[in-house]
């Protein structure tokens, strides 16, 4: 197995690429208790078209697929759910989809390699029926109604619609109650003999292991498949502007709710860590805690708590959020983008860069707390082709005068827009 | 064990927790008081404004840089009620000095500034900063009303205001819109001063420490020297302190702009028997503990009625509380289905299998405090308020020796108290 070190942080991943072309990071924990493994699947919200490799068939599939294949994986022929199974077990199972993958999970401190026997089971093993099918439809229809209340998710579908015009990053993870009914069996089928074929899959284990073992173990769990060819995924074009630069809704919420998009057009592939890393120096620097700009809108009321800072991005997207609450979302906007110009024009102030550095540098060894969070997070990077260390690693490379680049390249007035959501 | 309790004064205690299983440190600091109407918005408003500034780090801004220049070390405060009690909490949270990209202290400082932040608050003129508690107020009462922001949570609050109507548990962790207005800076003075005085202090230190070093730098903290002993004024609240009078089922409705209508059902448990809460929390997980109990079999997954169903077990009120996310029209025929559930219950219709399975749960859950630090400092401070100290060691032999005949008689002393309904 390939070794990869933090010296800084004193950890290790062992990682092996198999010859079905599945990938397994382990990521040993020496005296903790709790063991997680998670594995996930190239497949997310926004895949819905693709040419399957076996037969070249271009298909398009209904919105929410990726999230409506994961509820119907736990489902078993002899009418157990593997979900329960885990359950009994004693293990903390669950699963998630996201925009650009699909993860199956499991923590426990016992019980680990009969969890690992079902885990690797029921993913390798669909059971999709007409029947079981058209039932999934109730339980996601509640799941779709439920979202469709909550106030966050649908300020940040608003914000994507701003920023995109086709991309589907803009479309609900679970997809629509219309949607969803047009899902069948043959849609699931397909959609699983092509994403989840080892090729597309990375497994991640982190906990106190033996490396070498516990690859054993896994490989011993694997079902042998054909190899297969690259999944051709079709995504729109890559838009050269936003959509729009604002949108607002009303809901029953106590105070407005705002979210701030930054489009990053350009969404190159290089330095694609210190680019992150630099981001979240600026952000914070911008309306972090410490800064010129959250004292003042804090002193007057204008905000209530830091908002909260993000950047996200796959191949096919990336942006900057800055989302928070407050009476005047609008007031908020210009202050930031006055606070915006005016670092733009006078250059990053050097003693709050190197601070907030160091914060950043914190926020990331903190990460390593915890198994669940090590798992998810080389899992998510992973699909995005990153090491996770490299983010303690760059760190250092991270200048200013690069960071003052990032600042002009990405946050532009022409691509930014914001999401409003105000009480009826 | 790891864990280790000294008193520094009466009614001051430090509570240590040796452990190497994180990058950080945690360190809190909880000032427990009994929950009174007239006293929680004062309480809630005094964290706020404690935050904002010390004697020696006279605003936010410093007191956020400070902390960022020590690799983010993050402060967090709030309020919650825990039985009859408020308590205030504070947390500071620091890189383990290991893991600094270079060797620097950061141990002593960090206690420093959080024991500031507590016990050595910017005063002038025998008063809080006027500016800090004018804009407090003001987000205080923007908090309060954002209680019906998110829906699921709303609708707990109501159920246990509704069941414990005109008791301290009833009181909001908030606090009041009409109490704070007339609140003043000196006002607000004289009461912290009263409070700081007569409440309940614990000091939690996890971490990778040393024991003289620590003790050192919380016993020649000047702050700390300054405190002085007292008989704490708290709650005693345990299975065995809470007793019920029988009451009648209430059944209360109320509208709001939603498509999923939240239900939630308070049951009190009559059995006051020493250790009944082991009991309790088996029977708990039988019924809404996970994906295998009862309520997410019945209620989600064999009938469709639900997204969420669960139930939670609140030791200190030795009260139960069954929380679904329904269909609106649904509302009766989950009600019968949970009914049915809790019938079940009382007449034994589940299976040993279901006992086990359930056990293994609670188990793997008790194993898994030592895995987060904030979790091990909630659940030795639990055991400090509810004057129970049991071993994480004997919790689980205590959970394991629960029978099936257990379960069916604390069921047969479990009576619903409210059924609350959020409905369109």
């Amino acid at each position: 197995m390939k070794v990869i070190e933090s010296l800084k942080i004193k950890e290790k991943a062992y990682i092996e690429k198999l010859e079905n072309g599945m990938k397994i990071i382990i990521i040993p924990k020496k005296n903790t208790k709790k063991k997680y493994v998670i594995w996930g699947t190239h497949f997310g919200s926004i895949d819905n078209r693709f040419i399957m490799p076996q037969t070249g068939e271009e298909v398009f599939i209904p919105d929410g697929v990726a999230h409506f294949l994961e509820h119907k994986m736990f489902e078993q022929p002899d009418g157990t759910n593997s979900l329960d199974t885990l359950m009994a077990l004693g293990l903390d199972a669950n699963a998630y989809t996201t925009n650009d993958h699909t993860a199956y999970l499991f923590e426990c401190t016992d019980n680990f390699y009969e969890g690992l026997d079902e885990l690797m089971d029921y993913v390798q093993h669909p059971y999709f029926t007409d029947e079981n099918v058209e039932k999934e439809k109730g339980i996601i229809g509640q799941e779709i109604n439920m979202y469709d209340d909550d106030p966050g998710w649908q300020l940040y579908i608003n914000i994507m619609d701003c920023l995109y015009k086709d991309n589907p990053i803009k479309l609900d993870i679970a997809g629509s109650i219309e949607s969803i009914s047009k899902i069948t069996p043959d849609v699931l089928y397909k959609c699983y003999n092509t994403f989840y074929h080892p090729s597309n899959m990375v497994m991640v284990l982190c906990g106190d292991f033996e490396p070498e073992n516990l690859l054993q173990e896994v490989k011993n769990r694997l079902i042998p498949k054909e190899n297969q060819g690259e999944i051709k995924r079709i995504y729109p074009q890559k838009e050269n502007s936003i959509n729009k630069a604002e949108k607002t809704a009303q809901m029953e919420v106590s105070l407005p709710m705002f979210m701030m998009g930054f489009k990053d057009i350009e969404n190159s592939a290089e330095n694609r860590i210190q680019k992150h890393i630099a981001i979240e120096i600026l952000l914070n620097m911008l309306i972090g805690k410490s800064s010129d700009l959250y004292k003042e809108l804090y002193e007057n009321g204008i905000l209530l708590a830091q908002p909260e800072l993000d950047y996200e991005w796959s191949h096919e997207y990336a942006h900057v959020l800055i989302s928070g609450f407050s009476q005047k979302p609008e007031l908020v906007k210009q202050k930031i983008d006055e606070a915006i110009s005016q670092m733009q024009k006078e250059g990053l102030n050097e003693e709050n860069f190197s601070r907030i550095k160091r914060k950043i540098y914190g926020d990331y060894v903190i990460e390593y707390n915890s198994v669940a969070n090590i798992g998810r997070m080389f899992l998510a990077d992973s699909m995005k082709g990153i090491n996770s260390f490299d983010y303690i690693e760059d760190f250092e490379t991270v200048t200013k005068e690069y960071t003052q680049n990032v600042l002009n390249d990405i946050f532009k007035k022409e691509n930014e827009a914001i999401s409003i959501i105000k009480p009826n | 064990m790891n864990y280790q309790k000294r008193e520094i004064k009466k009614g001051i205690n430090l509570h240590q927790i040796n452990t190497e299983n994180y990058k950080t440190n945690l360190y809190a600091v909880f000032l427990a008081t009994p929950l009174a109407r007239g006293e929680v918005t004062l309480n809630a408003l005094l964290g706020a404004v404690l935050r904002r500034g010390t004697a020696n780090l006279k605003s936010q801004e410093q007191i956020s840089k400070e902390l960022e220049d020590m690799y983010g070390a993050s402060f967090n405060c709030g309020v919650e009620k825990t039985g009859d009690n408020h308590i205030l909490k504070f947390y500071l949270e620091t890189l383990s000095e290991e893991f600094l990209p270079q060797p620097e202290k950061l141990n002593q400082k960090c206690l420093g500034i959080l024991f500031d932040i507590v016990f050595n608050p910017l005063i002038i003129n025998n008063a809080f900063n006027p500016e800090y508690v004018e804009g407090e107020k003001k987000n205080l009462k923007q908090i309060i009303e954002a209680k019906i922001d998110n829906k699921a949570k709303y609708a707990y609050d109501r159920c246990i205001e509704e069941m414990f109507k005109n008791k301290p548990y009833g009181l909001y962790k908030f606090g009041y819109v009409e109490d704070i207005e007339k609140i003043t800076p000196e006002q607000l003075y004289d009461y912290y001063k009263k409070l700081i005085n007569n409440c309940k202090i614990d000091i939690f230190c996890s971490g990778s420490l040393n024991n003289e070093e620590l003790l050192a730098n919380v016993e020649e903290n000047e702050n700390i020297k300054k405190l002085q002993g007292r008989e704490p004024k708290y709650v005693v609240n345990n299975e065995v302190t809470e007793k019920k009078e029988p009451t009648q089922e209430n059944t209360v409705e109320e509208s709001m702009q939603v498509t999923q209508g939240k239900l939630v059902i308070g049951l009190d448990i009559q059995n006051t028997e020493e250790n009944s809460r082991f009991i309790a929390s088996v029977y708990n997980a039988v019924l809404g503990g996970g994906a295998n109990s009862k309520l997410f079999q019945n209620v989600r997954e064999k009938q469709s009625l639900a997204y969420t169903a669960g139930s939670s077990y609140l030791r200190t009120k030795n009260a139960l509380f069954i929380r679904c996310g329904i269909e609106i029209k649904n509302y009766q025929k989950a009600l019968e289905t949970i009914k049915e559930q809790l019938e079940d219950m009382k007449n034994g219709n589940f299976s040993e299998e279901d006992l086990e399975n359930s056990k293994k749960l609670i188990l793997a859950s008790i194993d898994s405090v030592t895995e987060e630090q904030d979790t091990e400092i909630t659940y030795y401070y639990g055991q400090e308020l509810s004057d129970r100290f049991v071993t994480i060691e004997k919790y689980k032999k205590y959970i394991s020796e629960v029978s099936k005949e257990n379960v069916k008689d604390l069921a047969n002393t479990i009576k619903i108290n409210t059924i609350y309904f959020l409905k369109d």
